[in-house]
């Protein structure tokens, strides 16, 4: 019995350690700041969202959710192409945007 | 599938090889956007004023002021559409066919309907750009077709949020105007909130050499 508490709480938390929290996406044609204005403004528009960033160097898209929120990838999808570019990639990922900021800025620096 | 393979290749390459911006491609910002756009030189000057209700077009204002050497301005009021008319969005580049045009109505030096389609290309990265432009500028017999070539390159890189300058070179023809071809070296910046572009047409050609100043804003 006891066993199959701890099981049950490993099995808990390790769901909240992977809890998506971002969606990130790589974006075709995302080439200039001007251009990709409107990406920005939508996505922080939306009321599931935190806030949007976009990188332009690794031409990728990342939206971090307010807990409890969810949106869908085929709606994240539809708000970038109605921008005029196109999806390339797209996953939800168990991280904050400000931390796949960061990682991106290191990737830039490496580059 | 396969021969859109290709054609993105071929357009990569042609970004490549010819240079190409990304940066105010065209006078359109994304959907349910309002942008603003003034050039003014020596020989035209144009304002537009134009909303996005969705991406790919854009509907709005224009006032064009057309003038050659020792000859009375042209100026045309009118209302103008912005259509995309097909992009190719590629990993590291994209390209683009607008359609441009207003219709409205010329008084100066020649009165009347006047009619102003245009068709452009333009390809762009984020290290370099090229455009060309052909544009009819009609009234009654008033004729300022214009044509216009431009490539350029950015100095460097930067990040969503900086400033990035780049330089541009534009070599732009204007029938019945004097001097027939403007070549205009340009630095231009841009920026997520606006395009701002200083250059001197004809730096080299004494009496012809005139700065010009290219600005747009995105709401």
């Amino acid at each position: 019995m006891k066993k199959l508490f701890v099981l049950f709480v490993f099995a808990f938390t390790s769901q909240i350690a992977i809890a998506e929290t971002s969606i990130k996406a790589e974006v075709n044609g995302m080439v200039c700041a001007f251009c990709a204005k409107g990406i920005e403004k939508k996505l922080n528009a939306m009321p599931e969202g935190k806030g949007a960033f976009v990188d332009l160097k690794n031409r990728v898209v990342v939206m971090e959710l307010k807990d409890g929120q969810e949106v869908t990838l085929e709606k994240f999808t539809q708000v970038i192409k109605d921008a005029g570019y196109t999806v390339s990639k797209i996953e939800k990922v168990p991280q904050s945007a400000e931390a796949i900021k960061l990682e991106l800025l290191k990737t830039n620096g490496a580059k | 599938m396969f021969k859109n393979t290709r054609l993105q290749a071929l357009l990569a390459a042609v970004c490549v090889m010819f240079g190409a911006q990304s940066q105010a491609a065209a006078l359109m910002g994304f959907e349910d956007s309002a942008m603003m756009m003034t050039e003014i030189g020596r020989y035209n000057q144009e304002w537009m004023l134009n909303y996005s209700p969705k991406i790919g077009h854009a509907f709005g204002v224009e006032v064009m002021r057309m003038s050659a050497k020792r000859e009375q301005a042209t100026t045309i009021v009118g209302l103008n559409y912005n259509g995309l008319i097909k992009r190719w969005n590629m990993p590291h580049a994209q390209a683009n066919v607008w359609f441009q045009g207003s219709i409205g109505e010329a008084s100066g030096l020649y009165d009347g309907f006047a009619y102003t389609p245009s068709l452009q290309f333009d390809a762009e990265t984020t290290r370099l750009y090229f455009l060309a432009k052909a544009r009819l500028i009609r009234a009654n017999d008033m004729n300022y077709d214009t044509a216009v070539v431009q490539a350029g390159f950015s100095f460097y890189e930067t990040s969503f949020d900086e400033t990035q300058p780049w330089f541009v070179l534009e070599a732009k023809t204007m029938r019945n105007t004097e001097p027939s071809l403007q070549i205009t070296p340009a630095i231009r910046l841009i920026n997520k909130n606006y395009f701002f572009e200083l250059g001197v047409t004809n730096p080299f050609q004494g009496d012809s050499f005139a700065p010009r100043v290219n600005a747009m804003f995105v709401f």
